[in-house]
């Protein structure tokens, strides 16, 4: 019976955490004026955030200037990759434990500064932080319900990557850049039934299933003119239009077009395109520095998504890498002080160049060394290139994002298996939606 | 009265005279003696163990998702795990798991302990090479490498190309998923072998004499005095064992990068727990689904405990 009481306790243990989150209580609220920092008195900063190794030894390098101006104040930096990232906030949060500064995304945001879990930084705008260079719009979309909880440092926009030596091999032509989403069906078609393979004699297909990412399905309801998000935080669109939008490549699944799904699941956290055998994909355009170093090709290419009905993209860009501070933190006017570093000084915008995004701020991104041909180039060139593309302003999203996001990429994942239909598909994903969108 | 004459017995107590005052102080001394050794342990199963469970079953009853206090919703969260497809395949993987991986593991533990029932030379050794596999088994690490062996082009893959066989990857293909944890927590037969092998030792080697005398077959043997002699063993590992695979996390969780997939084919009980609580935050319905499993695991012990006098027998009983 010794292993009955050891589960018991493991499944209490789950429990344990919220004991003591109970007595946190949400009852707090942030401070109302700014603190002064005080720089004779020796101050530690927990400073966190998520990313692979490249992006901590940026980060590393960036605090290491930061300790250097400020002698009185340590940062203890921890990182993680981003499905942990959120579950160690979440338990941090109901300890009402949170770090003194973390990287944030506009995904979670709603969900923590409802519950008043994040600082407001409003009274140190302009003060101890400088966000005169930054875009209004694009500082709004960190701010909710007049409280400044986070602050962007950097852009991204979507972007459809593709490696030109793959559609060489297969004879099929790149898209041209006005081309609709069905020309992109045809192309994925064609590039997998040229039947090239790899040197490792894998076969080459198009791309994987663009239809199983959220985003993307916010970028087309866009580009239909449906706004995804209402302003109080309800979903605006309808079952139809999702199915509608799972339609599009229902034909490519049917047909075995699409990168196989089982191949892809074995290959994380690498996919079919940065193992060189999948010849495109969408994505966020800052994953070019990543794809880059991961499929060892130096060209990859960049087109901007395909165009809606009208012909436009209705492109929008994405606020990326918000910096917030935790409520519960015992030094607010250092925590800003280390924002304010973090997204003014051009020595971090060197450093960090277009790998969390382009940067926020001009002063970054003059500091940036862009060689001709380098990654950081080529992503100001295509944000720079589509620039009269991006007409939309962001979706907002809405309270329960991150597991609405989730819940759709593992219905996705599903689809692909074939293991429910697309009608079963969106009956789910609405009926979860309900429970978290609330 | 001395420690000694305490152990032997043969103190004072025998002498039927009634307890002095200064026994009874001595006792309550040793009493508070023995409560401060087991206050550590006590400390811990309060504040680690039963408060935490306590917390919990209030939990089950609310709406709560570790930001804002929780709020009482009754039985809701109850009523909504039995319409919800997920939890449903949850327990459906977890049930399929249980049933065959138990009495799978339990077969090989017990040919494995009769086959190093023999005194060989070297027996030390291989009963230390066949427990190891239990002693790792549930470590992160060896989901890794499970995870690699089975995956394309993996040594699973390319040992079955060899002999003409075209097993593919394992890990992509949920049809194929359930066979690799089975043999996971099979190849992990050694805890269970070890007891199985105590087990045997008891059995005196009279009974299999007079069986060959009689003219007794080794299946013979196996059947009506090996199986029944080990039955109270037998009783022991298959509770044991029954409960243990109930808990299958850490391997799951690794093995599909804590999603459950390919499509909710590794959805264990108890790593749907973990994401409705810490990937959704809604700790309520993650409460509610542990006291489920704590019911259900109670239910299956009453039902092995009530069946058991129907098929072990211990020795001396008159049977």
């Amino acid at each position: 019976m010794k292993r009955y009481t050891l589960k018991v306790a493991g499944v209490a243990a789950a429990a344990a955490l919220a004991l003591t989150a109970c007595s946190g209580g949400g009852t707090e609220t942030p401070a109302e004026g700014a603190a002064t920092a005080d720089p004779t008195e020796d101050v530690t900063l927990n400073f966190t955030w998520w990313g692979n190794d490249d992006r901590a030894s940026r980060y590393q390098e960036a605090i290491a200037l930061f300790e250097d101006e400020h002698s009185n104040i340590t940062v203890q930096p921890t990182f993680v990759d981003f499905p942990n990232y959120w579950t160690q906030r979440s338990t941090e949060a109901a300890g009402r434990n949170l770090p003194d500064v973390m990287q944030f995304d506009l995904s979670y945001l709603r969900e923590y500064s409802e519950n008043n879990h994040l600082l407001d930084l409003t009274p140190y705008l302009g003060e101890s932080i400088d966000v005169g260079e930054i875009d209004e719009s694009l500082l709004e979309s960190g701010a909710l319900d007049g409280k400044q909880v986070g602050i962007p440092t950097s852009t991204n926009t979507l972007a459809m990557f593709y490696h030109p030596s793959l559609l060489e091999q297969t004879g099929v032509a790149a898209p041209s850049e006005d081309y609709t989403w069905e020309e992109y069906n045809e192309f994925i078609a064609a590039v997998s039934a040229a039947g090239a393979t790899t040197p490792e004699g894998q076969p080459i297909y198009g791309a994987a299933d663009y239809t199983n990412t959220f985003w993307f399905f916010l970028q087309w309801l866009v580009q239909q003119g449906i706004e995804p998000f209402s302003q109080d935080g309800e979903i605006n669109f309808t079952e139809d239009d999702m199915k509608e939008y799972l339609a599009l490549a229902e034909d490519l699944r049917a047909s075995d077009a699409v990168y196989p799904v089982d191949r892809g699941i074995q290959l994380l956290p690498l996919g079919g395109f940065t193992v060189n055998e999948s010849a495109s994909e969408i994505s966020w355009d800052n994953f070019l520095a990543g794809y880059t170093a991961d499929s060892a090709d130096e060209n990859i290419q960049m087109l901007p998504v395909p165009s809606g009905p009208d012909g436009e993209k209705g492109m929008f860009f994405k606020p990326s890498m918000l910096l917030s501070a935790g409520a519960n933190t015992e030094h607010p006017a250092e925590a800003a002080m280390l924002i304010d570093f973090l997204i003014n000084d051009p020595e971090v915008g060197r450093i960090f160049g277009t790998s969390k995004g382009v940067p926020a701020t001009q002063t970054q991104r003059d500091a940036m060394v862009l060689e001709e041909g380098s990654v950081d180039a080529r992503v100001v060139a295509y944000e720079e290139a589509v620039a009269d593309q991006v007409t939309e302003p962001v979706p907002v999203p809405v309270k329960g994002f991150g597991s609405i996001e989730a819940e759709y990429k593992r219905l996705g994942e599903e689809l692909a298996y074939g293991t429910v239909t697309i009608d079963e598909f969106v009956e789910q994903w609405f009926s979860e939606a309900a429970l978290m969108v609330q | 009265m001395t420690l000694l004459d305490e152990v032997t017995g043969t103190g004072g107590r025998s002498a039927a005279s009634p307890p002095s005052a200064t026994r009874r102080r001595r006792r309550a001394a040793e009493t508070r003696a023995g409560y401060a050794f087991l206050a550590p342990w006590l400390i811990g199963f309060f504040a680690l163990t039963a408060g935490p469970m306590l917390a919990s079953l209030y939990l089950a009853f609310t709406d709560y998702n570790l930001f804002a206090p929780p709020s009482w919703v009754g039985l809701d969260n109850f009523t909504l795990l039995f319409s919800d497809p997920r939890f449903l395949q949850s327990a459906k993987v977890t049930a399929i798991y249980v049933v065959l991986g138990t009495p799978i593991k339990l077969a090989a533990a017990l040919a494995v302990a009769m086959l190093l029932n023999n005194n060989r030379w070297g027996q030390g050794l291989y009963r230390s090479v066949f427990y190891a596999p239990s002693l790792i088994g549930a470590s992160v690490s060896i989901a890794i490498v499970w995870k690699a062996m089975f995956i394309d082009a993996g040594i699973v893959d390319r040992l079955g190309q060899s002999v003409g066989l075209e097993p593919g990857g394992w890990v992509g293909d949920p049809g194929k998923t359930m066979p690799m944890f089975i043999l996971l927590t099979v190849w992990q037969f050694g805890a269970p072998m070890v007891i199985f092998l105590a087990g045997l030792k008891q059995v005196p080697t009279e009974l299999y004499e007079a069986a060959s005398v009689d003219g007794a077959g080794p299946v013979r043997k196996f059947l009506r005095i090996t199986l029944p002699m080990l039955s109270p063993v037998l009783f022991f590992n298959l509770l044991l064992e029954t409960i243990h695979s109930f808990q299958i996390f850490a391997s799951a969780f690794i093995i599909s990068g804590g999603t459950g997939g390919p499509a909710g084919s590794t959805l264990f009980y108890t790593l749907y727990l973990y994401q409705r609580g810490f990937v959704d935050f809604r700790m309520g319905y993650a409460s509610a689904m542990a006291w489920v499993l704590v019911v259900v695991v109670g239910i299956i012990t009453l039902l092995f405990f009530r069946s058991s006098k129907a098929w072990v027998h211990y020795s001396g009983e008159a049977k």
